[in-house]
């Protein structure tokens, strides 16, 4: 397929970073007053909300409500204004309610939620703007509010796509590059231990490139755990200034 | 001590402080918390902007798209408000369809866009029964601290303000519509309505401002909307205590104010954008 050369012949792609570069990341803790805990991340383009309420009571159903760990409410939406066509149906469609599954999967396996049983923790993650990397933005967002919410994980939750182009493994993909045929894959990590909490791949991809894919996509969610660790320290030490004085 | 007090008796904790005449968060009986605005965040929206009353923040994103004028009205264009109270801005709220208040308020805003002729619909008409623009205009509320209305217009008006649609012909041969992304001018606001919304408390005593917890105390609530000409666009009182003519009158007076500081606010950004480019 002629057209969007997605690297060219330097090493450069679309957006002129490098093969195994990462978009910016910039990120806000405790931006929502009412929230118990909330965080801003944007990764590039894709500006994604997290917020957590919780652990509090289970709403609705007694019948939902776990006798020994807490239950993980996960709600995936997109702003209508997000994409570039209007989104009409921003929640509820299948794409939203897979997506929202896979965050509550994924953050199963790192909260510690037998610390409270029959209770419930709602995160609901809201992209602002869509460029590519949602579910990682997604997730990395929700790690933030989850510390930000002093809720006890096993690890940060990093997560970051990758491709592959001509032999060469591309991380943190955007949308163009996302949407232009080639392989896409989603890691969610947990860095320390190095291990994967979820990981999603929809293409056509030899059998040898996989480990490539894996490890290009490991190394950026490392990359981005340090970039997520370094903001929750900033904020603790802004936190701290404040309440000294 | 406070805090016990606070928790479990919440009306005479604020009714200690209304008899001093300030309210728990240190303001005065008329004082609106400080005001903050952002515009242009949103870069897939044609318009955005974001506005924070102390902690109550609301984005609006602009969309437009084209469609055939309505029958009745085959010279004008659409535009469609729309607020949506997620669960994410308070816990008060649940995942599911629009509740009662999300529906009022969209409904709010509506008539407000209607009464105070802020756009002209004509303008969005590109070829009178063939092609139009339809601005949908979504507005969410990520942090719910009270105020919402108030917020919902303002922030309202600064996205349409922020709004650059790109210019549209429509081909002679073809009969299709060319849209030129390079060319765009922005959208012309005939008026700047801004609201103020009160509480009243008691009976008696009007408060600016209401923040979630006074609003849920209170006895009445009561939203006026005003344009730049201090001229009336609506006056929303849905039920609670009564209230009388001359202490409306007075609510009335303080809108017009609050309409010049939100004017010079939206003006200030939206100048120091076009500086900034």
């Amino acid at each position: 397929m002629a057209g969007l050369e997605l690297l060219s012949d330097q090493g450069y792609r679309l957006d002129g970073r490098k093969a195994s570069e990462l978009r910016k990341v910039q990120a806000r803790m405790s931006v929502f007053a009412q929230a118990d805990g909330s965080a801003y991340l944007e990764q590039g383009n894709t500006k994604a909300l997290a917020v957590v309420y919780g652990p509090h009571e289970v709403r609705g159903s007694r019948s939902k409500s776990l006798h020994d760990r807490a239950v993980i409410n996960c709600q995936y939406s997109m702003a209508t204004f997000s994409t570039a066509e209007r989104k009409r149906r921003p929640h509820g469609d299948r794409k939203s309610s897979e997506m929202s599954l896979h965050l509550k999967q994924t953050f199963e396996a790192a909260v510690l939620t037998e610390l409270y049983p029959r209770s419930q923790i709602d995160i609901y993650v809201k992209i602002l703007q869509a460029d590519g990397g949602n579910y990682s933005a997604c997730v990395n967002a929700a790690t933030l509010a989850l510390v930000d919410a002093g809720i006890p994980m096993r690890d940060y939750v990093c997560a970051c796509t990758a491709g592959f182009v001509e032999d060469t493994p591309l991380a943190d993909l955007c949308h163009a590059e996302e949407s232009g045929g080639g392989t896409s894959l989603a890691l969610a990590l947990l860095p320390r231990s190095g291990n994967i909490a979820l990981l999603q791949m929809d293409a056509r991809l030899h059998q040898d490139h996989l480990d490539t894919l894996i490890e290009a996509a490991m190394t950026a969610c490392k990359g981005l755990s340090e970039v997520l660790d370094g903001v929750v320290r900033q904020h603790l030490e802004e936190v701290s200034v404040l309440t000294r004085d | 001590m406070a805090a016990g007090f606070k928790t479990a008796e919440p009306l005479e904790y604020h009714r200690s402080f209304l008899k001093e005449n300030c309210r728990p968060d240190g303001r005065e009986l008329g004082e609106f918390r400080p005001t903050t605005l952002n515009i242009s965040s949103i870069a897939t929206a044609d318009g955005s902007a974001l506005v924070k009353i102390g902690n109550t923040t609301v984005i609006c994103g602009i969309k437009a798209e084209l469609t055939t004028p309505p029958n009745d009205a085959p010279n004008k264009g659409y535009i469609v408000p729309n607020v949506d109270l997620p669960p994410l801005c308070s816990s008060r709220f649940r995942p599911g369809p629009p509740g009662e208040q999300a529906q009022a308020a969209s409904q709010f805003i509506a008539d407000v866009i209607e009464s105070s002729h802020l756009i002209n619909t004509e303008e969005l008409c590109i070829e009178k029964a063939k092609l139009c623009w339809v601005l949908y205009c979504d507005i969410m509320c990520l942090d719910y601290d009270g105020n919402l209305l108030d917020a919902c217009v303002v922030v309202l008006l600064a996205a349409l303000k922020n709004a650059q649609l790109p210019q549209v012909t429509i081909n002679k041969e073809t009969d299709l519509a060319e849209v030129d992304i390079q060319k765009k001018r922005p959208l012309k606001i005939n008026r700047h309505p801004v609201g103020s919304s009160f509480a009243v408390f008691d009976d008696s005593i009007i408060i600016v401002d209401p923040t979630a917890e006074e609003e849920s105390l209170s006895t009445a609530l009561l939203t006026v909307v005003t344009d730049e000409d201090d001229r009336l666009c609506a006056i929303h009182k849905p039920g609670g205590t009564s209230l009388s003519g001359e202490k409306l009158q007075h609510c009335i007076n303080r809108a017009i104010t609050r309409n010049k500081e939100i004017s010079k606010l939206v003006d200030k950004v939206i100048k120091s954008m076009k500086t900034a480019k």
